[in-house]
């Protein structure tokens, strides 16, 4: 096998070789005449990236026989990478034969030096195949990776994993009373209940689709998906690299989801590489506290998707955990669409500083916001449930009718948007457990 | 024996230096291990500083009067201190402000043997350093370094390409074989550890990278890596910015002389004592020599 690259393409490969190297330990390396394949999984086999380059992407490309295998570790490569890009005049990768046991990589720099690394391959690699396919998830989104690192950035940076709650988005103002129109997607950060010292800040941020991403498709029930913060943004980071918007597939607690960069606009046939991230979610869904799916042992077998790291036991996260700490939950508002309480974690001003550039209506929410919080008259949240932004239906609700809306989550006939997403229009500042004005989670914690 | 009527004039050394950035970054270079003790010797041509490590790594920076604004010389013989590296250049470091011209004063011997260092920029403050020394314990290993036969073993090479090239021989984890040969003229280094690594160096004429290339019969020596890795580790950001060349030299048996020039002279505020920049550059240049001893076992295809 012997391949040769250079400039833009060689910028590429070492993106890509960036983005497998933090989420995998050993590349596979898989070529025939047709195509080089890269893939690489995770130790705790809850990720799987995979990119597929066509002969054209290469200056050079010559396979020998049908195909040709081997891995290497990624930290090896990553070491013939470290030469600054701009000093490389062209890469060149060589197997001699296919039972040779090292591959060469031949860097030629402008200034004249040649370096030659010389990397143990594998040549009977336990290459794993992961092919899902696109078409079959029911429910997607494509978003800018600057916006959602943006969202990201709301998040502790270390949080680990992150849930990701879809819900149908009404094209109509729906009633008050039952119904709200807009925020149909909430990111929220998943801390592991049986951590027992737990600071972590925990944030839940909705936002609107229509908004903040390119494309938004589901359709049904509410679904949540709970998987790793940091392959998330190692494919982020790539996809910006890239210049392509990300294009994330999921269906529902438990299935894998898939993230591609959107590359034209048939996705993938114009253009001389692909790639796609395969990322395992957690079996229990957040919606759906206590009443896990299915028993874990038996979720655990489906589709190969191995229960996501942190432990078998952590599935039993109850209700209670939400509940019991309410006030240590920082609840904000997305800025683009919403008003919404500041817990006084600063993250909101970040949100208003940075990022795209708030429309005057949006403006005019920001500034609302600030009216809602300071005074204590319900006047102003009225306000803006009467305003002209379709995208803000805050929920009048009483929290007596809070039961009853829990007993819809828990059955069937679910209501999108939970009533209590929304700050309660009628109640004071004083009323209720918590002196703050705050949004309540979803799903609902008991009053006391 | 001269009177000692007032300090100044018993001391072995008083000398003023213009640049003290220009010295800690000559200093510098030779820094590869956090305690470090050097020798210094005195004498009427300059200040020479030798580290050295395990009989296998010495390294000598040579500060000529010439870089001194004012170089008083008054000892009898060539007085030899020790003093710790690190020490010395933490402390000159204190008077070093940046982009600020500091002018010191240095001298030897204080009442108590001491190295004394003062600042000379502000008429209302001082900085007032005193530097304890040792009598060095053993006489400095000279590395008897001759040719290896009637024609040098040499070669020029940008100095930031040879710290790439040795930053890169950290992977394959493995001492670093560094082969001359004559057809085609060309310097290679490699690496063979759990990788293998190699770097080629052609001598073009067409390039800057091997400015000069001596050799008339193929040598092949391997040196530690850490030992080679200490020539060019703390190579000052002056020496890549000024795009110097670096001059490595094989001697008798395999032993490895890399010199670099680290310039002294202070980029911006013209001093009185400082002439056109081009008639004091080549004076304005404190040399630095590492030796490296090769390692035994390997002489591949080498004569004598």
């Amino acid at each position: 096998m012997e391949l040769s690259l250079s400039g833009n393409a060689l910028k590429t490969f070492a993106r890509c070789i960036t983005c497998l190297a933090r989420i995998g330990n050993e590349l596979a390396i898989q070529a025939s005449p047709s195509q080089l394949a890269f893939h690489t999984l995770n130790s705790s086999r809850s990720a799987y990236q995979s990119i597929t380059f066509k002969p054209d992407f290469f200056d050079v490309f010559t396979i020998s026989g049908t195909q040709v295998q081997c891995s290497v570790l990624l930290k090896a490569i990553s070491a013939v990478l470290r030469t600054p890009l701009t000093s490389i005049d062209h890469l060149s990768v060589l197997l001699p034969d296919p039972d040779a046991s090292k591959v060469q990589w031949t860097l030629d720099c402008y200034n004249g030096m040649r370096k030659a690394y010389w990397i143990t391959c594998n040549i009977e690699p336990d290459i794993q195949h992961l092919s899902l396919d696109r078409r079959k998830f029911p429910s997607s989104f494509v978003v800018r990776p600057r916006d959602l690192n943006r969202l990201l950035g709301n998040f502790q940076s270390t949080l680990q994993e992150i849930t990701i709650i879809a819900t149908e988005p009404s094209s109509l103002p729906s009633d008050a009373a039952s119904e709200i129109g807009g925020k149909a997607v909430e990111l929220r950060s998943y801390i592991d209940p049986t951590k027992e010292n737990d600071s972590s800040l925990h944030t839940q941020l909705w936002i609107d689709p229509a908004e903040e991403f390119v494309q938004y498709a589901h359709v049904g029930d509410p679904v949540d998906v709970t998987f790793g913060v940091k392959e998330l943004k190692a494919f982020l980071s790539f996809c910006e690299g890239c210049e392509v918007d990300v294009h994330l597939y999921f269906e529902k607690a438990g299935e894998p989801i898939l993230m591609a960069p959107k590359l034209g606009v048939d996705d993938g046939s114009t253009s001389n590489f692909d790639a796609t991230l395969v990322l395992a979610t957690m079996l229990i869904s957040q919606l759906h506290e206590g009443n896990p799916m299915e028993p874990p042992a038996a979720a655990a077998m489906r589709h190969d998707q191995p229960f996501h790291g942190t432990g078998s036991q952590a599935q039993e996260r109850t209700r209670g955990n939400v509940s019991e700490y309410p006030s240590d939950h920082t609840r904000i508002w997305s800025d683009i669409s919403g008003s919404g309480a500041k817990s006084g974690n600063g993250v909101e001003e970040r949100h208003v500083e940075g990022g795209r550039n708030p429309t005057t209506k949006e403006l005019g929410e920001i500034q609302r916001m600030s009216t809602m919080h300071i005074s204590e008259g319900r006047s102003d949240v009225r306000n803006m449930a009467r305003g002209p932004n379709p995208n803000c239906h805050p929920m009048e609700t009483d929290r007596a009718r809070e039961p009853q809306e829990r007993a819809d989550m828990e059955g069937h006939g679910l209501s999108q948007h939970h009533p209590s997403n929304w700050v309660d229009a009628d109640e004071d500042d004083d009323e209720g457990d918590e002196a703050e004005l705050c949004v309540q989670s979803t799903p609902p914690y008991h009053e006391e | 024996m001269s009177t000692s009527a007032t300090e100044p004039e018993a001391a072995d050394l008083v000398c003023q230096l213009d640049n003290v950035q220009g010295m800690v970054d000559a200093l510098t270079s030779v820094r590869w291990k956090r305690h470090q003790d050097a020798v210094v010797e005195l004498s009427e041509h300059g200040i020479v500083l030798i580290v050295e490590e395990s009989r296998c790594l010495q390294a000598k920076v040579y500060l000529q009067r010439e870089l001194f604004v004012r170089y008083g010389y008054s000892a009898q013989g060539r007085p030899r201190f020790g003093v710790s590296l690190g020490l010395f250049v933490d402390c000159l470091n204190t008077f070093s402000v940046p982009g600020h011209s500091s002018t010191i004063e240095i001298q030897y011997p204080g009442p108590d043997m001491q190295l004394l260092l003062k600042s000379l920029d502000s008429a209302n403050a001082c900085i007032y350093a005193e530097i304890r020394t040792r009598i060095p314990d053993m006489v400095s290993w000279d590395y008897n370094f001759e040719p290896a036969g009637s024609t040098p073993l040499s070669f020029t090479v940008k100095s930031s390409a040879l710290k790439e090239a040795i930053d890169d021989l950290e992977w394959p984890g493995s001492s670093i074989q560094i082969t001359l040969q004559p057809v085609p003229p060309s310097v290679t280094f490699r690496g063979d550890g759990h990788g293998n690594l190699q770097i080629d160096f052609k001598y073009y004429v067409n390039t800057d990278l091997l400015v000069a290339f001596h050799c008339d019969h193929q040598v092949s020596y391997r040196y530690k890596y850490k030992f080679l890795h200490a020539t060019t580790s703390n190579i000052p950001a002056s020496v890549i910015k000024d795009n110097r060349g670096s001059k490595l030299t094989i001697g008798r048996g395999g032993m490895l002389k890399v010199q670099h020039l680290v310039s002294v002279a202070r980029p911006s505020i013209s001093h009185s004592h400082v002439d056109s920049a081009g008639y004091q550059q080549p004076s304005r240049i404190a040399y630095i020599e590492f030796f490296v001893k090769p390692e035994e076992d390997e002489a591949t295809g080498n004569d004598s």
